[in-house]
């Protein structure tokens, strides 16, 4: 094997470590951060392509998990910022949360918000199913103290308990919940979109 | 208080690693100000005309930030190199957002230049 086909093999075999890692972006967009890649080791180079020039290119890139680390991140942002899709939010909040603490406390904040927007919605719909049980409950306790408890119909009613809210559980519950739920991806939207904007001042 | 320029090993101290790291769009931006270029090109633009070294794996990430922001279009050019290659342009957005930059930074600059005046004697 001749030095120049020793270093295609090496330009190669990062640019394929770099496309394994991209997995997640779309194949379009992928393929074109590979071919920018190849084109810029390429003309870094020259007309020499040779083993230390190639090796030199390539350091300078840095590993490609890290390069493809960059490109997904900012791939997952800018797709979590032109969709409604919670799923795709979340993810890209996971993400955020993997670089900073910032971005992992408003993974915290809106993984609790979503699950009470769910739990609240969720329990004006079995309000239908199990009318007698499903509420939130005024429960004595010992001391005269109360307990305020959200019952979703699984088990019996509480012994002694009081139910607050009656059928009013279920606009109550699906104005709340949705209304939590839709809050918090607006929020999330406008903080990843906040996050993203700063990338484009971050270095690595 | 004492901030040392350079730390032991001769590697810029974190205040100038941030002070660059806080005008590359900007110098991004303005590389491309006179018309397309593509990544090497800026790269090389970068070093020889501000002495701006920046890490290769830095450049291509932010390129593509700026074109999902809208702040600069691409478009492949066949090369006599024998390969392709991408060449940015500068969008209306980008040419707004480029002369908002500069004319914060002339501004920063200029005013912290009277500052450091009296140092200049030291420099």
């Amino acid at each position: 094997m001749t030095d120049a086909d020793e270093s295609l093999r090496k330009i190669d075999a990062y640019l394929e470590r770099l496309r394994r890692h991209l997995r997640g972006m779309r194949e379009e967009d992928a393929r074109e951060v590979v071919a920018e890649l190849r084109s810029h080791i390429l003309d870094r180079a020259g007309d020499l392509v040779s083993i230390p020039v190639v090796d030199s290119a390539l350091a300078a890139l840095g590993p490609a998990e890290n390069l493809a680390g960059e490109y997904l991140t900012d791939d997952l942002l800018s797709r979590a910022q032109a969709t409604r899709s919670p799923w795709l939010i979340l993810r890209s909040l996971f993400r955020w949360a993997s670089l900073s603490l910032a971005g992992f406390f408003i993974l915290l904040g809106s993984i609790v918000t979503y699950a009470l927007g769910f739990v609240l919605a969720w329990a004006a719909v079995l309000k239908v199913v199990h009318p007698q049980t499903v509420g939130l409950w005024s429960i004595p306790q010992s001391g005269g103290d109360y307990e305020l408890s959200l019952h979703m119909g699984f088990a019996a009613p509480p012994a002694g308990g009081r139910e607050l809210l009656g059928w009013w559980i279920i606009p109550f519950g699906l104005v709340v919940g949705l209304g939590l739920f839709f809050l918090t991806l607006r929020l999330d939207h406008w903080s990843i979109g906040r996050f993203r904007r700063s990338r484009a001042l971050r270095t690595r | 208080m004492t901030i040392p320029y350079r730390d032991e090993n001769d590697a810029p101290d974190k205040w100038e690693v941030q002070l660059r790291k806080g005008c590359l769009e900007l110098a991004v931006l303005a590389s491309l100000w006179e018309g397309k270029v593509y990544g090497l090109e800026i790269l090389r633009r970068l070093e020889t005309v501000s002495n701006l070294v920046v890490s290769e794996g830095t450049v291509y990430p932010l390129l593509t930030r700026l074109k999902a922001l809208g702040l600069v279009t691409s478009e492949w050019v066949e090369s006599d190199a024998g390969h392709p290659r991408k060449y940015y342009a500068l969008t209306r957005a980008g040419r707004e957002r480029a002369l908002e930059m500069a004319r914060v930074w002339a501004r920063f600059s200029a005013s912290v230049s009277k500052l450091i005046t009296p140092l200049e004697r030291k420099l």
